[in-house]
């Protein structure tokens, strides 16, 4: 026959799994905007085995079971490789989006330049000997060069600007690395001695979702917790193992870092663009992709033309009567011409080394010649197309890439959403559930006490009985 | 679906940022009138700008050219009037002093046929700014001296009447008051006149007759090509300043906003934006603490 200690001893069980549960909902609600906490749930069961009375069982209350964490696997899965991407497409738009070198009205800029040059030569062809308008046309050519040294030091600017943005990130990325290992230890740990980490496991998760974000790493459970794997495989977190990223100047990409891993006592291995994702891959992408591209043609453009107008010039007169000058000084190659061209020191010096003149007896009225370097305005360049044409081209190709980069954003940026909705439609708090779920628990909390009072009350009864 | 707080929290503070961008665009292309900033914007677009923007600027400075080369074929063929004019007057002299007997008539003639010749040599000695019309390439300097020799090239200038395409822009003097090239020199003429008259030979004063004659027609030819090159040079104003116009106006079309969509795009934008708050508003005050007592 079931005592009345018994009945005491399980509402006292039964108090402390309300209690449990009390705490529980009072902790999610404390973490309700912690980010990467996942809700947890006391779950009670019924004390077993039930004691046996005659022909039936009496239960022993209730007990704290365990306390669980809302997750879902499926989803958990699939959030990493979003967060990654949309980070990536993120900094690519952003990178892409605030270089404004190539803004195709800009004052100043290469377009309004090339403009300006050709409109000053015309001029000039009019009245060849007239010094004002030859000062004016070097001017222009000046202005000319400048354009070019200040579109690509503008385009290269931002490139260096990118690599401060890998760099800066590194640091963070090793101490979430480390941070990742460590937890799965302790994990490992926690689960030996039994029950499930809960909080630990939030830890973990938030610090993987930030290793997503900044460099597009993705998750894969293994026994000894979760391993973070870059892109291509390569592995920057194993079990309690974490490898560190590092960046050193890259001379076959004209100085711009690479980033390399490293695992304890093994050399560093450089990682290709590829294998990194999220911000820093993003950076990388804009870095080494449209930028660099721009870069590139922008070279190959101030090579030609520069060549171009060179190869006519030189076969003109200036107004001493001396012939094959260059007018602009470039370097030998298309690469970084951009950043030298400048218009040559001897026309710098003297407006009247300008080759206007086809002849040397034709100075100073002759313009053939400044018709001639007029004419390299539709002249095909290595491009295929003209001078205008092929910066036309190289405008809209970096524009291409600007809107497909802004696109991609937009495009990823809802898939994260809609994955850390359903996350957070699985995991997150919501205070109206906890606040009845405490309701419910000082519910049972009171009742629960009601029945120590009354097996109380039933056991001063017993005890007030007097035996005669 | 479970709808947490931090879910309505992280939704209506996007759908806040996203109308307020949106409200963000909206005011710069109202204000701005601009519709293509960044080639990321409308990258066709922005390409097509750089080609427009050059074809305009190109257009433009062909018909500011063209219109000065016209200009100073105007002041040229003022000047080739002149000397046309100059000559008619010596013709007509040359046709009395060749009828007439009179010795002092001619002497008096002779110094007037001087005044032409040198009125027809300041006439060729032109310019314009800092420039001589009729010296071919040598324009830094007068092309004539005073007894008529010609101290200029056989250059013509020529200048861009289409992209690529040029037009004589000067006259040749050697050919039209020289003679090179099988013509009469009328500076010679009428220095020669001049010297018949004073020594009164009458031979010498008919002799200039027909160079006199061919002279006018040498001018008249000239002017006549002076005014051909006038009309393709004013005809490169017309088009030139029409292609510019019509480059102006397809780069309008391509990155300027057009303003009912701008301010329309704003109406909305400043809607969504209002809706957004009111309804984010709304929704933070339902909750169950609201009810618990």
């Amino acid at each position: 026959m079931s005592d009345l200690l018994s009945i005491m001893s399980a509402a006292s069980t039964s108090l402390a799994a309300q209690r449990a549960v009390t705490a529980t909902a009072g902790h999610n609600i404390d973490n309700a905007n912690t980010p990467g906490y996942a809700r947890q749930r006391a779950e009670l069961a019924t004390v077993l085995p039930a004691e046996q009375v005659n022909g039936g069982f009496i239960g022993g209350g209730a007990r704290l079971e365990t306390v669980s964490q809302s997750r879902d696997r499926f989803l958990e899965a699939q959030i990493p490789a979003a967060i990654g991407s949309a980070a990536q497409s993120a900094e690519e738009s952003s990178a892409l989006a605030s270089v404004s070198a190539l803004n195709p009205s800009a004052p100043g800029g290469l377009s309004l330049s090339l403009s300006g040059f050709f409109t000053q030569l015309r001029a000039l062809s009019q009245n060849a000997g007239d010094p004002g308008l030859r000062q004016a046309a070097v001017a222009s050519a000046k202005s000319l060069a400048l354009s070019f040294n200040q579109t690509r030091g503008a385009l290269e600017s931002a490139r260096s600007g990118l690599d401060q943005t890998v760099s800066g990130y590194l640091p963070e990325v090793n101490t979430l690395a480390q941070t990742v290992a460590d937890l799965n230890r302790q994990i490992r740990a926690a689960r030996a001695s039994g029950g499930q980490p809960n909080d630990l496991l939030d830890a973990r998760q938030k610090a993987v979702d930030r290793l997503s974000e900044l460099t597009g790493a993705t998750q894969v459970p293994s026994t000894e917790g979760v391993n973070v794997v870059l892109g291509g495989g390569v592995g920057l977190v194993t079990g309690d193992s974490a490898a560190t990223l590092a960046v050193a100047p890259d001379l076959a990409n004209a100085g711009h870092v690479a980033v390399s891993l490293t695992w304890k006592g093994a050399a560093p291995t450089t990682l290709s663009d590829s294998a990194l994702g999220g911000t820093i891959g993003g950076a990388l992408s804009a870095r080494d992709g449209a930028l660099a591209t721009a870069v590139s043609r922008i070279d190959t453009l101030a090579y030609d033309f520069a060549t171009a107008a060179n190869t006519v010039h030189q076969n003109g007169f200036g107004l001493d009567g001396s012939g094959g000058r260059d007018l602009f000084t470039v370097s030998a190659t298309s690469d970084g011409a951009a950043r030298s061209i400048t218009v040559s020191a001897e026309v710098l010096a003297d407006p009247g080394a300008l080759a206007a003149a086809s002849a040397s007896t034709g100075v100073p009225g002759d313009a053939q010649n400044l018709l001639a370097i007029i004419g390299t305005e539709s002249q095909a360049l290595s491009a295929g197309t003209d001078v205008g044409a092929t910066l036309s081209s190289i405008t809209a190709q970096f524009g291409a890439a600007t809107q497909r980069a802004s696109a991609s954003s937009e495009q990823d940026a809802a898939v994260k959403k809609n994955l850390t909705d359903l996350r957070q439609s699985v995991s997150g708090v919501s205070t109206d559930e906890e606040l009845i779920s405490m309701q419910a628990a000082q519910r049972a909390y009171e009742a629960i006490a009601k029945v120590i009072q009354t097996s109380n009350e039933m056991m001063q009864t017993l005890l007030s009985i007097k035996t005669t | 679906m479970r709808v947490t707080d931090q879910a309505t929290f992280n939704q209506t503070s996007t759908d806040i940022a996203r109308a307020r961008e949106r409200l963000q665009t909206a005011t710069t292309v109202s204000s701005s009138g601009v519709r293509v900033t960044h080639p990321g914007d409308d990258p066709g677009a922005a390409g097509l700008l750089v080609t427009v923007n050059a074809n305009q600027a190109r257009f433009d400075a062909i018909q500011k050219t063209a219109g000065q080369a016209s200009d100073e074929l105007a002041s040229a063929d003022g000047a080739l009037n002149a000397v046309g004019n100059a000559l008619t007057r010596a013709e007509e002299l040359t046709v009395q002093m060749a009828n007439s007997t009179n010795a002092s008539g001619r002497a008096g003639a002779a110094g007037e046929v001087q005044s032409i010749l040198n009125e027809v040599v300041a006439a060729l000695n032109t310019r314009v700014g800092n420039r001589y019309l009729f010296g071919g390439n040598v324009d830094n300097a007068p092309p004539f001296d005073a007894t008529g020799n010609y101290l200029g090239d056989d250059g013509v200038r020529r200048v861009e009447i289409a992209p690529g395409v040029t037009e004589a822009a000067s006259v040749r003097a050697d050919v039209a008051v020289k003679g090179a090239s099988g013509g009469v020199d009328i500076l010679s003429t009428l220095s020669a006149l001049a010297t018949a008259l004073t020594a009164n030979d009458q031979s010498g004063i008919q002799a200039a007759l027909d160079p006199l004659s061919q002279g006018i027609s040498q001018v008249a030819q000239a002017r006549t090509a002076v005014g051909n090159s006038m009309n393709a040079f004013d005809t490169a104003v017309t088009v030139g300043q029409a292609a510019r116009d019509d480059q102006k106006k397809v780069a309008s079309d391509l990155s300027e906003a057009d303003v009912f969509e701008a301010a329309t795009n704003l109406a909305a934008a400043q809607q969504a934006l209002e809706t957004s708050l009111a309804a984010t508003a709304q929704g933070f005050r339902l909750s169950l603490l609201n009810f618990l007592k």
